[in-house]
């Protein structure tokens, strides 16, 4: 029945691996989930470059050029957990529920090499879903926005909304091993993005934009930068990682000042405009690579949760 | 002597539960080994351990001479693994999940292109290899385990009972396969509930309860320690007047009970139904139905479990 050499000769450790990556690979491309993101994604970039030539057309009015629409489009809290959700919700957690873990860990490949190949496959999906999605919004931009400024930092955004996701994925896959259930999975991490997506500008408002929200995933503390005579808003959480990285390249010694609208001005119905009180000033250096910073810690501790426990996982199913 | 599979003391516990208790298995190389138990015997959770997924309490696991960790994969390239009722990814086709699994065996591609359509043949899912995984039946994906299991050109195949799901033909099948795979050298350690299975293509067998080793040795020895033949004697009420009759008779030398059917091992060839028919009957029992057989697996399977869990001979 059988004409090959007999078992036993020692296969190399990435070519495990990357049947590993190939295995995971297959199965994310296939899932109507992640197809589902890919389209809801696109038809978003589209309707982002259609909608000013439409209304264009229907108010008679031209387009105003922006060449900075390349490097600012795209970063959407939403969207970055979208991703990770469709790409690594079930990614550790359905292996165990369905018993697909078995087979898988009684071939020759280690419980880390596994973790590290279905991250690596999460990595490498979503990298090139938005790399073909920064394409597509960047060569459109062009022409419906005109030349674009800055182009060469096109891949330090797609980068930085790389790591953004990674902070979801990294919490995906620590639950999923914690866990080893997808809804629980899925429960807790639409929990905290919505308490998070939703507190933290709660917060701003009351308490203005409080340094405490630096450390937290999302958007982060509001501020304001001023570059040359304009002033530009900026977001500092670790949603905003790739635009402010750019930012930082473009504008190294800016500075980016938090100020705090006093709210009790509106409350007493006066006239005039309410007045805000500067709360603080960081340079533009300290928010981008904090965030960055942040974003890394927040990755490395859930990558390492979720490697601990699958390694010590008892394999029941 | 170099076994295929060797335990000391393999003990696991799950919480206050002992699923395997000071287990010493050996399988000899190049045997069909049945390994056989009730329900919640411990077989699983021993195979389990055999092959890396669980992690023993104590005791120690030496397969083709190498000791198994959890995370040692390299001890698992030597080895072919088919779980009990085998769930693979749905999203691949079984010809897909093959290359995949040979890929993690370190299999050239040549390797694969050449053993997986055999392996795909073999266990007649030919023409359905392209097709996912999630539109398979169970006896199909039944059929995509064994042919996992096979795939590496394993030194040990370790089957958990692989008839199950599968129709009789699959089962005849199954049992074809194990013993041309066994014929190639390959030692087979094979967990089953279907005795009669075992009894067709296994030359040994350990029998194991609550953990616990009960016997372990050729079937031949295992089936002849009982004598000669066994009788089966349905009875509408089995009383204890009946079975205190029948033991003084001369030639029976053990009586089981299971439910209403009184299992009665026997010192002689000759055929003793109705000298046991008139005893029983004068005891007060109604025979429903009986039969006089050679000892097999079956009847030495139900003594060692019955001792074991207490229920002494009558």
């Amino acid at each position: 029945m059988t004409t090959m050499k007999k078992a036993g000769v020692r296969p190399s450790w990435f070519t495990r691996f990357w049947a590993i990556v190939r295995y995971e690979m297959l199965w994310n491309i296939r899932k109507k989930k992640f197809i589902g993101v890919i389209i809801i994604a696109f038809a978003l970039a589209t309707l982002g470059l259609v909608l000013p030539s439409i209304l264009s057309s229907t108010t008679g009015t031209a387009i105003a050029a922006n060449p900075n629409f390349a490097i600012t489009y795209g970063a959407s809290s939403f969207g970055f957990f979208l991703f990770a959700l469709a790409t690594a919700m079930n990614s550790i957690s359905s292996e165990f529920e369905s018993g697909t873990i078995v087979p898988l860990l009684t071939k020759p490949v280690s419980r880390t090499m596994v973790f590290l190949g279905k991250l690596f496959a999460a990595f490498v999906i979503i990298l090139i879903s938005y790399a073909i999605l920064f394409t597509y919004t960047t060569v459109g931009s062009i022409f419906v926005y005109g030349p674009q400024n800055n182009l060469q930092f096109v891949p330090l955004v797609l980068l930085g909304n790389l790591i953004s996701t990674f902070i979801w994925v990294s919490l995906l896959f620590a639950m999923g091993s914690l866990t080893k259930n997808t809804i629980i999975t899925v429960l807790v991490a639409v929990g905290l993005f919505l308490a998070l997506f939703i507190a933290i500008p709660i917060v701003s408002v009351f308490a203005g934009p409080s340094p405490s929200l630096n450390y937290l995933p999302g958007s982060g503390a509001s501020g304001s930068m001023l570059v040359g005579n304009t002033t530009m808003s900026i977001s500092t959480g670790t949603d905003n990682i790739g635009v402010n990285l750019v930012n930082y390249a473009l504008y190294p010694s800016a500075n980016v000042t938090f100020s705090k609208v006093n709210l009790q001005a509106i409350q007493t119905n006066e006239t005039t405009l309410p007045t805000t009180g500067v709360l603080y000033t960081e340079p533009l250096s300290l928010v981008a690579l904090r965030a960055l910073g942040v974003a890394v810690v927040y990755i490395v501790v859930f990558l390492f949760i979720s490697w601990v426990v699958l390694k010590k996982s008892q394999i029941l199913e | 002597m170099d076994y295929a599979i060797e335990t000391t003391d393999l003990t696991k516990c799950f919480g206050s539960l002992t699923a395997v208790n000071k287990l010493n298995l050996k399988v000899q190389k190049n045997t069909i080994h049945g390994f056989l138990g009730p329900n919640g015997a411990g077989k699983t959770t021993t195979i389990k351990i055999l092959v890396g997924l669980l992690k023993p309490n104590s005791g120690s696991v030496r397969v083709l001479g190498q000791e198994v960790h959890v995370d040692k994969a390299d001890s698992r390239l030597r080895i072919g693994y088919m779980p009990e009722l085998p769930k693979f990814p749905k999203h691949l086709k079984g010809a897909e999940l093959l290359d995949i699994y040979g890929r993690m065996y370190g299999m050239t591609q040549q390797q694969r292109a050449e053993q997986i359509p055999k392996l795909i043949d073999s266990v007649g899912l030919k023409g359905r290899e392209n097709d996912l995984i999630g539109k398979y039946s169970k006896g199909m994906q039944q059929r995509i385990g064994i042919a996992q299991a096979l795939l590496n050109n394993p030194e040990l195949v370790i089957l958990d009972e692989p008839s199950i799901g599968l129709d009789p033909v699959g089962m005849v099948e199954v049992r074809e396969l194990v013993k041309t795979i066994s014929k190639e050298g390959i030692t087979v350690f094979l967990s089953s509930h279907l005795l009669f299975e075992v009894e067709q293509i296994c030359d040994h067998v350990t029998i194991i309860d609550k953990g616990s080793l009960l016997a372990s040795d050729t079937l031949q020895n295992i089936s002849s320690k009982l004598g000669p033949a066994m009788m089966h004697v349905e009875l509408a009420d089995l009383s204890t007047a009946v079975i205190a009759s029948v033991k003084r008779l001369p030639f029976v030398s053990g009586t089981w009970k299971t439910g209403n059917t009184l299992l009665i091992q026997v010192t002689t060839y000759d055929d003793v139904r109705a000298q046991v028919s008139k005893e029983v009957t004068g005891a007060g029992g109604v025979i429903v139905g009986m039969s006089q057989k050679t000892s097999n697996l079956e009847d030495a399977f139900i003594q060692l479990v019955s001792k074991d869990r207490g229920e002494k001979p009558q």
